[in-house]
């Protein structure tokens, strides 16, 4: 027993020494993605990061950036991490919801005690928070299938690859893919398969589709899940046309190798950078941003910009 | 350094003193360390509506200890009650030499049954819709529990087998039902209960949890049945040999932790809103922790209520005092990790200490019998 008590004593000595005891007058912006394994997040929180340093240094304020994102997804930790940051004194609030349902009143309460939320990327459109910034998931549809007709000169079998049926999100994408294939009379829809949110299960839809279906010319992704695994992709490069959502590092290869012509990339570095900023307006500034929606941009990458987008990578993902 | 026996003595008759005394010596570190914070100043209005104190003109703050405040402690009472309710539980079957890798499916499965069952009723539904709801989760978390304990005694399966297939069994039953997605939309009576607040504090959970360790130690310590658990994990053969039923006794056991998994479930549902396929992913590690920091033996025959409970406010609170801290939340994994291997070490070192003693205690007693040649003499240890 001694030994247990003497062991968390001068561990926690050891930890609050090294880590300081001043308590410093700063902004505590509170962040709470979906999950610490998904590189999107990590874009999010170097955006955050930086976002914050640079607020700093330009308006002579100390804004700091705490991290409580659960290393798995776990809706309930979410909530219980943006109840903690209420009682840690934060004096804003990001996440990204696993469960809207789950966060919304986690949200409501840090709202009703003062602390201003935002959401990114998914929202939790019943609670209070202040705006949302994040893919207009309709035009989202509409770009990926704008760009495949491009990339298949306006003829051939399009198959989508949609994810899970239940998601909300997805279903307008698959609605938007849809809406603009209506505009080119020699496409057609196969059908949106949907499978577990897997990269193998992916792999394994888009195999057994393709098996079933060698007609099929062109894939919209309405999300990148295939290509997060090496060898996804059993056709020759440029034989079946693609497009796919998130331009994550794993996808990039596709690109490069000619199995993918487009990734429309998800603006995953400025859901933190955006974040901080509608939070600093809204503390500091007492701002509104224009809109509880703040669209952000699909970025195109194609073989012709995948090496320098590739460099971004590099600044957004943690250093070893 | 070693104590009076006066004091060695009190904590052989209250084991569970050592992690009350470690509790509070982690809550004098965070009151100290954790130094204090600024929040919003609140008022309550004769109506009962708080609104933000204005003073001269700006919204106030409050300068408030980061730990000592009774919003965090409330905070860190209610976060671990969902793991404190099933460490209890994971004692039962851990007395037993037992475990049950499926309580954080069970958990999943029992949620996802009372989702289903509440959210067509939606957030007018009454109060037949809400015990209709309570009775299915929990009664869901018993029957999964009393499945794991039939298929151990009936297929004479190690548990650790047995309620890994279960773990991923009931996970996948409630992925079928649900299609993966949250199902939330319960009757507002139902979630304002579970979430009801006494001076801004949500203390349900916290009720609910200390009512479980009350009644989980009372069920150990005093009814013959608590006794009979502790026998079969320390000798299982023997306790056949006395005449304790060990199947009947690991079926309850089993049924129990089944329980306390729908009974957390039903505080979820209540407090978070929703449940879905995905809840309790990974907290088998966590409540299986709670039990073990708390004293538990995973060799069988040791273990208690208090102690599951008080190890599960030990894990929580180091989880919650790094972040107080402002230690990055990633190395609260490796804490925690640390934590349950130490605690098991000192479970080991005091077992071989204890055994040290009673060989050495033997061995005089035997000297003592050699030099009084032969005159009887009591091999009762003697007591202080």
């Amino acid at each position: 027993m001694i030994r247990k008590i003497s062991l968390t004593v001068t561990s926690l000595l050891g930890l609050a020494a090294a880590t300081g005891f001043a308590a410093e007058k700063t902004l505590v912006f509170g962040f709470v993605a979906k999950s610490n394994n998904n590189p999107v997040f990590q874009a999010a929180k170097s955006g955050a990061e930086d976002e914050a340093a640079k607020l700093s240094k330009e308006k002579g304020v100390n804004i700091k950036i705490d991290w409580r994102t659960p290393n798995e997804e776990d809706p309930q930790k979410q909530a219980d991490a943006v109840e903690q940051l209420v009682n840690a004194g934060a004096s804003g609030i990001a996440a990204s919801a696993s469960d809207a349902n789950k966060l919304t009143d986690a949200v409501n309460k840090a709202v009703d005690n003062g602390v201003p939320v935002v959401m990114f990327d998914s929202d939790a459109p019943k609670s209070k928070r202040l705006a949302v910034f994040g893919t207009d998931d309709i035009d989202c549809g509409h770009k990926v299938m704008s760009e495949l007709a491009k990339e298949m000169n306006g003829k051939g079998v399009v198959a989508i690859l949609a994810g899970n049926q239940n998601a909300p999100n997805l279903q307008k994408r698959v609605q938007g893919v849809k809406e603009i294939a209506k505009n080119y009379p020699d496409i057609k829809i196969l059908d949106a398969f949907y499978h577990k949110e897997t990269p193998q299960d992916a792999a394994a839809k888009v195999e057994q589709v393709m098996q079933a279906h060698p007609e099929i010319t062109g894939w919209a992704m309405v999300g990148g899940w295939p290509l997060f695994t090496d060898n996804a992709i059993k056709w020759q490069p440029g034989t079946v046309k693609v497009v796919a959502v998130d331009a994550l590092p794993a996808e990039l290869g596709y690109v490069k190798s000619g199995h993918v012509q487009v990734l429309l990339a998800q603006q995953v570095y400025e859901w933190g950078s955006k974040s901080v900023d509608m939070l600093y307006d809204k503390v500091v500034e007492n701002k509104n941003p224009p809109s509880s929606f703040v669209k952000g941009d699909l970025i195109p990458v194609t073989k012709e910009n995948v090496e320098e987008f590739g460099k971004n990578w590099e600044k957004w993902l943690p250093k070893k | 350094m070693s104590f009076p026996p006066k004091f060695r003595l009190s904590f052989a008759k209250f084991p569970e003193g050592g992690l009350i005394l470690v509790i509070l010596v982690l809550g004098l570190l965070l009151t100290i360390f954790g130094g204090s914070v600024q929040r919003p100043k609140f008022q309550t209005l004769p109506d009962g509506k708080r609104e933000r104190v204005i003073e001269n003109g700006v919204p106030a703050f409050e300068s408030v200890n980061k730990f000592l405040n009774p919003q965090t402690v409330i905070q860190i009472a209610k976060d671990t009650s969902f793991f404190a309710i099933m460490a209890v539980g994971m004692t039962f079957v851990i007395i037993t030499a037992g475990i049950d890798l499926s309580i954080g499916a069970v958990y999943a499965l029992a949620a996802v049954a009372g989702a289903l069952v509440m959210s067509p009723y939606g957030p007018s539904g009454g109060g037949g819709a809400v015990a209709l709801g309570i009775i299915v989760t929990i009664g869901m978390g018993t029957l999964l529990g009393f499945l794991n304990g039939a298929m151990i005694t009936a297929f004479n399966v190690h548990p650790f087998i047995i309620t890994l297939g279960t773990m991923a069994i009931y996970r996948g039953i409630a992925f079928v039902q649900t299609g993966g997605q949250s199902i939330g939309g319960f009757p507002e009576g139902f979630r304002q209960f579970v979430r009801w607040e006494a001076w801004g504090l949500s203390v349900v959970p916290l009720i609910v949890m200390v009512i479980v360790t009350i009644v989980g130690g009372i069920f150990l310590a005093k009814l013959a049945i608590g006794r009979k658990i502790y026998a079969v994990g320390g000798n299982e053969t023997a306790s056949r040999y006395s005449g304790i039923r060990v199947g009947r006794v690991k079926l309850l056991v089993y049924t129990i932790s089944g329980l306390v998994g729908g009974i957390a479930a039903v505080l979820s549902l209540g407090y978070y809103g929703a449940g879905s396929s995905g809840d309790g992913q990974g907290y088998e590690l966590n409540v299986i922790a709670a039990a073990v920091v708390g004293g538990a033996s995973l060799v069988g025959g040791k273990g208690t209520a208090l102690g599951a409970f008080l190890g599960a406010v030990i894990l929580q609170m180091i989880s919650n005092g790094l972040v107080i801290l402002n230690i990055p939340q990633n190395y609260s994994q490796i804490v925690i990790g640390l934590v349950v291997i130490a605690a098991v070490l000192f479970d080991q070192f005091n077992a071989w200490l204890a055994n040290r003693r009673l060989l050495a205690k033997t061995s005089r007693i035997k000297k003592e019998v050699v030099q009084a040649g032969d005159v009887p003499v009591s091999i009762t240890p003697e007591t202080k």
